[in-house]
Formats: C-alpha cells, sequence, structure tokens
C-alpha cells in the first residue's frame, strides 16, 4: 500500500484554481520532495493531505484512509510543520514538546516517551527550560522539527523544513530527516533548496500553476533534461 | 527637500492606514446614529415641560404661582384630586413625572408671616433613561425659585407689617419628594438623579471596558494562533476541532468570569463609597429614603447583575473569536474590533440621551437587539424592581452566545478558517 496517493486532486478558491487535476502517489518510507516556484499550490497540497484543507475536487488517501471521509483517523497517523511555523513563546521548550506530544498521542506514558525523543532530536538541551521566545529562529525551528517527528508518525508533511536556516542547523535537520527515513517514516517535504532536495528526497515531482510537470528521481530528471544540475531542470519546468 | 519633512512624510503614510480610516468612518457612523435617534425622539416625545399642579389652596396667591410657573415656560396641567395620591394615581396624568401641591392655608400663611412649603413630586419610571431624570431635577429647580419668587413678590405688595427678610428670602421652602414604583419618599430629587446617573454612566463604561478588554484578548489569541500557524499544527492533530473551540472558549470564560467578579467586587466598593458620602451628616437622612425607595442592591441583584455582565461577556467574546478566525494577523485585530465597537458603543451612548420608556419602537428594536445594553441597564433595572427584564435580557445574551459559538464551531470544522480572512474589510483566498 502507498503512504500517499492523490487522484484527480483539485482545489478552486473562488474563480481560482490553486490545483488542477493533481496525480501522485508516494511509497512507504520515502522522502517525497514537492517543488515548484512560490504560489503554485505546494503548501496548498500539503494543507490538504494533513487534512486542514478539503479538496474541491478529487480525492487524497494516507496510508489508505480517505482524507475527507476518514480525517481524523489521518491525523492519528501524521504530522504537519507549516512553513515558518510558530510556537507558544510563553512556554518553555520542553513544556511545548510535552504540551504537543498528549495533544498527538493522548496518553501520558507515550507522550512522556515521545517528549523525551524530542528533547533528544532537537538538541537544545538546557535551554529546553527557557521561554521559547527567547530561542533564536534555528533554535525554534529545530524544535518544531523535533515536535513534527518525535511521535513517530507514520507520515511526516513538513512545508520548508530548514527555510532561513544557517548551513550547521539546516546540515543537522536533514540529518535527521534521512534518519527517521531509515526508521520507516515517510516524509513529503516541500523545499526552494534544490542542493536539500537533491541530497534528501528518492523522488521529486515538479509543480507549476497547480499542474504537475515532472515526477521522479533526481538522477532520472537530470538524465531527462540532459543536465547535471538540478537547479536547471526546475528553471526548464518554471518557465 | 527637508529630511524633517521626509520623515513627516513617511510617518503620516504608515498611521494613515486603511483600518485607521475605517475605525474613523465607523466611529462618525456611530454618532451620527446617536445624533439622528437623540433627535427624532426628542421630536417625538417633544421637550417635556408640562407640570401637574394640585392647588389645594385655591386663592390668589395659588393663581400668582401658576402665573409665575407659566412665565416660567412651564404648562401647567390643573388637577382636580383632593390629595397627592389621588392625582399621582389618576389616568389622565399617567404620563406625567412632575407634579406641585400648593397646600391648603398657603395664603393665608403667607399673610401671617408665616413659611409654608410647597411640595414636589417627581415620578421615576422603571424603564426610565437618558437625560429625562436630570431634566426633572432641573425643573424643580426652576419652578421652585419661579414660586418663591412668585410669593415674595406677593408679600412685598402687600407691605406686610413686620415682614422679616428671613420670610421673604424663602417665602415657600421645597419639600421634594421622589415617587418610584408606588412608594413615595421625601428626598432632594437631585439626589436620586445623581444616584440613578451613576449607574446609567460609570457601570456601562465598567463594563465596557471589561468587554472591549475580554474581546480583544481572544481576537489577538486567535489570530495570533493563526498568524504563528500554531493553529494549523493544532488542526492537523487527532482532536476534536469542537474540543479546539470549546477548550479556547472556557479559558476566555475564566478569565470573563475573574473580571466579571472584579467587576461586582468594584461596585460593591463603589456603591458603598456612594452610600458612605450620602451617609455623612444630613444626608443620611437621604440615603434612608434612597433604601425605602428600593434603590438599594440585594446580594441577588449583585448575582444577577454579574450574570448579566458575564453573559455579556460571553457574547463579546463568541464575536470576538469569529472575528479573530477571519483576521488575517494580528494587525488585523484593531480594524476588526470595530463590528464588536460599534453595537457597543450604541448600547453604552444611545440610553445616556435617550429615555428608554417613551423611546420609539425603532429605537428600543436597535438598542434591545444589542445583547450588551441588557448588562448595561442591568444595575438600573434591579434598582427599579424590573427583575423580569434582567431575566429576559440574560436569555436573550444566552441565546446568543450559544449562536455565535456554534458559528464559531462551524467555521472551526471548515476550510474558512484557513482561506475565509479580512483585510481593512477586504475579503479573499487564502494563500498557496
Amino acid at each position: 500500500m502507498n503512504a500517499v496517493e492523490l487522484r484527480g486532486l483539485t482545489k478552486k478558491y473562488k474563480d481560482f484554481e490553486a490545483i488542477s487535476g493533481l496525480d501522485l502517489s508516494v511509497g512507504a518510507g520515502e522522502i517525497f520532495a514537492l517543488v515548484g516556484p512560490n504560489g503554485v499550490g505546494k503548501s496548498t497540497t500539503l494543507k490538504m493531505i494533513a487534512t486542514i484543507l478539503t479538496p474541491t475536487a478529487g480525492t487524497i488517501s494516507v496510508f489508505g484512509l480517505d482524507t475527507v471521509r476518514d480525517a481524523h483517523r489521518v491525523r492519528e497517523l501524521i504530522s504537519y510543520l507549516p512553513e515558518e511555523a510558530g510556537a507558544y513563546k510563553n512556554l518553555t521548550g520542553r513544556e511545548y514538546l510535552r504540551f504537543m506530544a498528549m495533544v498527538f498521542l493522548k496518553d501520558h506514558a507515550r507522550a512522556e516517551a515521545a517528549t523525551a525523543f524530542g528533547e533528544e532530536l532537537c538538541g537544545l538541551k538546557d535551554r529546553l527550560k527557557d521561554k521559547i521566545k527567547t530561542y533564536s529562529k534555528g533554535m525554534a525551528r529545530k524544535l518544531l522539527l523535533a515536535r513534527a517527528v518525535m511521535i513517530r508518525p507514520k507520515l511526516a508533511i513538513l512545508d520548508e523544513p530548514t527555510s532561513g536556516l544557517d548551513i550547521v542547523n539546516g546540515y543537522e535537520i536533514r540529518k535527521t530527516i534521512k534518519q527517521l527515513a531509515a526508521e520507516g517514516t515517510t516524509f513529503i517535504i516541500s523545499s526552494h533548496n534544490m542542493a536539500e532536495i537533491e541530497f534528501l528526497s528518492g523522488r521529486i515531482a515538479v509543480i507549476n500553476k497547480g499542474k504537475l510537470l515532472a515526477c521522479d528521481t533526481p538522477a532520472a530528471l537530470r538524465v531527462k533534461f540532459s543536465t547535471e544540475d538540478l537547479e536547471e531542470v526546475f528553471i526548464a519546468l518554471a518557465r | 527637500m527637508n529630511i524633517f519633512l521626509v520623515l513627516f512624510k513617511k510617518e503620516i503614510k504608515e498611521l494613515l492606514t486603511r483600518q485607521l480610516l475605517i475605525s474613523i468612518a465607523a466611529m462618525l457612523f456611530i454618532f451620527a446614529v446617536i445624533g439622528k435617534s437623540v433627535g427624532s425622539h426628542s421630536r417625538s416625545s417633544g421637550v417635556r415641560n408640562s407640570v401637574v399642579l394640585l392647588d389645594l389652596d385655591r386663592s390668589p396667591l395659588s393663581k400668582r404661582i401658576a402665573g409665575a410657573m407659566r412665565k416660567a415656560k412651564a404648562e401647567i396641567l390643573p388637577s382636580g384630586a383632593a390629595n397627592i395620591a389621588a392625582a399621582l394615581a389618576d389616568p389622565q396624568f399617567a404620563g406625567e413625572n412632575s407634579f406641585i401641591l400648593l397646600p391648603a392655608g398657603l395664603e393665608k400663611d403667607v399673610a401671617g408671616q408665616k413659611a409654608s412649603r410647597v411640595e414636589y413630586y417627581s415620578r421615576f419610571r422603571r424603564d426610565a433613561s437618558g437625560l429625562g431624570p436630570a431634566l426633572a431635577a432641573g425643573r424643580v429647580r426652576k419652578l421652585s425659585t419661579a414660586v418663591s419668587g412668585a410669593v415674595s413678590a406677593w408679600a412685598l405688595e402687600r407691605r406686610l407689617p413686620g415682614l422679616s427678610a428671613d420670610l421673604l428670602k424663602d417665602p415657600a421652602p421645597a419639600r421634594e419628594f421622589a415617587v418610584i414604583d408606588g412608594r413615595m419618599e421625601q428626598v432632594p430629587v437631585a439626589q436620586v438623579v445623581a444616584f440613578m446617573q451613576s449607574q446609567s454612566y460609570f457601570f456601562p463604561m465598567a463594563v465596557f471596558f471589561i468587554v472591549m478588554l475580554s474581546a480583544q484578548m481572544i481576537m489577538t489569541s486567535v489570530a495570533s494562533e493563526k498568524e504563528n500557524k500554531t493553529l494549523e499544527t493544532l488542526l492537523s492533530s487527532p482532536v476534536d476541532r469542537r474540543l479546539l473551540v470549546l477548550s479556547k472558549l472556557a479559558a476566555s470564560t475564566s478569565i470573563a468570569a475573574a473580571l466579571s467578579l472584579a467587576y461586582m467586587l468594584g461596585m460593591r466598593s463603589f456603591m458603598s463609597g456612594i452610600n458612605s458620602i450620602a451617609g455623612a451628616g444630613p444626608a443620611a437622612a437621604a440615603s434612608e429614603a434612597l433604601a425605602r425607595l428600593g434603590l438599594v442592591m440585594t446580594p441577588s441583584g449583585y448575582l444577577l447583575t454579574g450574570l448579566s455582565v458575564l453573559f455579556c461577556i460571553l457574547c463579546a467574546i463568541s464575536m470576538a473569536f469569529i472575528l479573530g478566525i477571519l483576521a488575517e494577523d494580528v494587525k488585523s485585530v484593531q480594524t476588526l474590533l470595530t463590528p464588536l465597537m460599534m453595537p457597543l458603543m450604541l448600547a453604552y451612548l444611545l440610553p445616556i440621551f435617550i429615555d428608554l420608556s417613551t423611546a420609539n419602537f425603532g429605537i428600543k428594536f436597535l438598542l434591545y437587539a444589542i445583547p450588551f445594553t441588557h448588562a448595561f441597564m442591568a444595575p438600573q433595572n434591579i434598582l427599579m424592581g424590573n427583575i423580569q427584564q434582567v431575566l429576559y435580557g440574560i436569555a436573550y445574551q444566552a441565546a446568543v452566545f450559544a449562536a455565535f459559538v456554534l458559528l464559531a464551531a462551524r467555521l472551526f470544522s471548515g476550510d474558512a478558517l484557513l482561506t475565509l480572512r479580512i483585510k481593512g474589510f477586504k475579503f479573499g483566498g487564502g494563500g498557496r
């Protein structure tokens, strides 16, 4: 069974069609990248997979469950990290992880275990007892990423996971994603960083103006577009 | 160009936002509505200058007093009743609020150089509001001066032997009575008016600030969750969305309850402050008279007021919650408070200028449709024995609250939460 199946996925905002008949499949344990220029419907697609927006037409299934009909059950399998998401600034890092673990797992013992894993993943150590408002952007993003994966979801949906981070923080986050994928978590990520995409993902889907333009492995795309540079593939498709 | 002007122009451009212009336009609209309502109310009710005159003396002096009152622009409505109770109960004068009694033997008393007391009765209605009571107090003062002047002139013209200066200064001392809900007490009308105004001006002002504070609190909370995208995280979690709405409302309600409690405690100390002022020296009698008129807040009165204020805050919180959902970001909160501010200001200001007991149906409908009005008027209604109206008001507020909570829950379970947004009152789709 595929982790995610998109069939004829369409999303309209009044007269504007943000996504037009998107068909995609993501295998279990895969790191799948969704790329495209700004405003072409990547975030909308991720939000629909995360059950917080409903498709205008078409279907999405997550591990065989329909995201509209079985939204609640889908939410038990996924974790979503929005682009440029924030956290509750008056909570400490530890309180935030504990709160989110309880919200997602609803079981005290499991939540405690997830919190401990989250604390280890984010690597914030003593700073976890400080309020989030005192964190740098990189620290906050690492905390949020830890939050997204500490519950060991079957599917993690990460919108621009390393956006705005420095090289060291970005590298650490990419390493964590790779490690968790190896342990069985499926990832769908969107990013503008082609080097990151190439490093992380098994397959890439390029979308523009709400339509799927190409979907393949980085190597296959380079061959298809006769280039060594994935950015050139992107530019050729985005034009 | 001068660098100051460059900076000045930049500041003006930053300050003069669409949000500010909308707020100014809304404010102008509110004052236009109030002005128009007050104007039409005054035209329809007419300037009330009528006074029921119960002349038990039926002497040339009493006729002269009536003439002096007419000169003071009072419309005299003569009553043939045998006593004041009968005059007050006369259906012909059911709509009248000012009564003057000229006692039998008035002329004889003055001729015998004895001050004779003229009695002034002011009737306060249960649902009276606006400037009516204050005008009644002013009318009593004005007529009392006219009566004294007429009596002094009469005494001087007759060159009464041994006429004392004291008698000339105040030949017909006023005895003022307040009549509320069939109860009558001798008390200066100004004191009753001051007490009533403390209910209709200061308490609503306190509630106004609490409501604004609560509304701003929850709107900022929802808008900030949207802006920080913490809401998106919560929405993707396996938590029932109704639970998300309820937890937010419950938390705000707890704070609103604390605010309500603070309001009640503040009100108690305010009332005891007023009573302690009234209780000093000769005013103690007036304080007792106010109590006998029923103008005292009982524990159940405090409870009802607190409930009404609590539901008023709950209505504001539920409305603000929806407005917060529509807000694009925390900055939009200021603009989005305007739809809440408008009814709040109308509910606060209109009853100050308009007497609801005589207002037309349109104004009454507008005011009572605003759930905040019921809390603003609760203390006054309780003091005037209008308990039923307070209970109806609380029931109405509860219904409005329930309707808005249902709407909020509906918005929370659909796309609207992320896609419906207002920026300067312009609806648009969400980001892609």
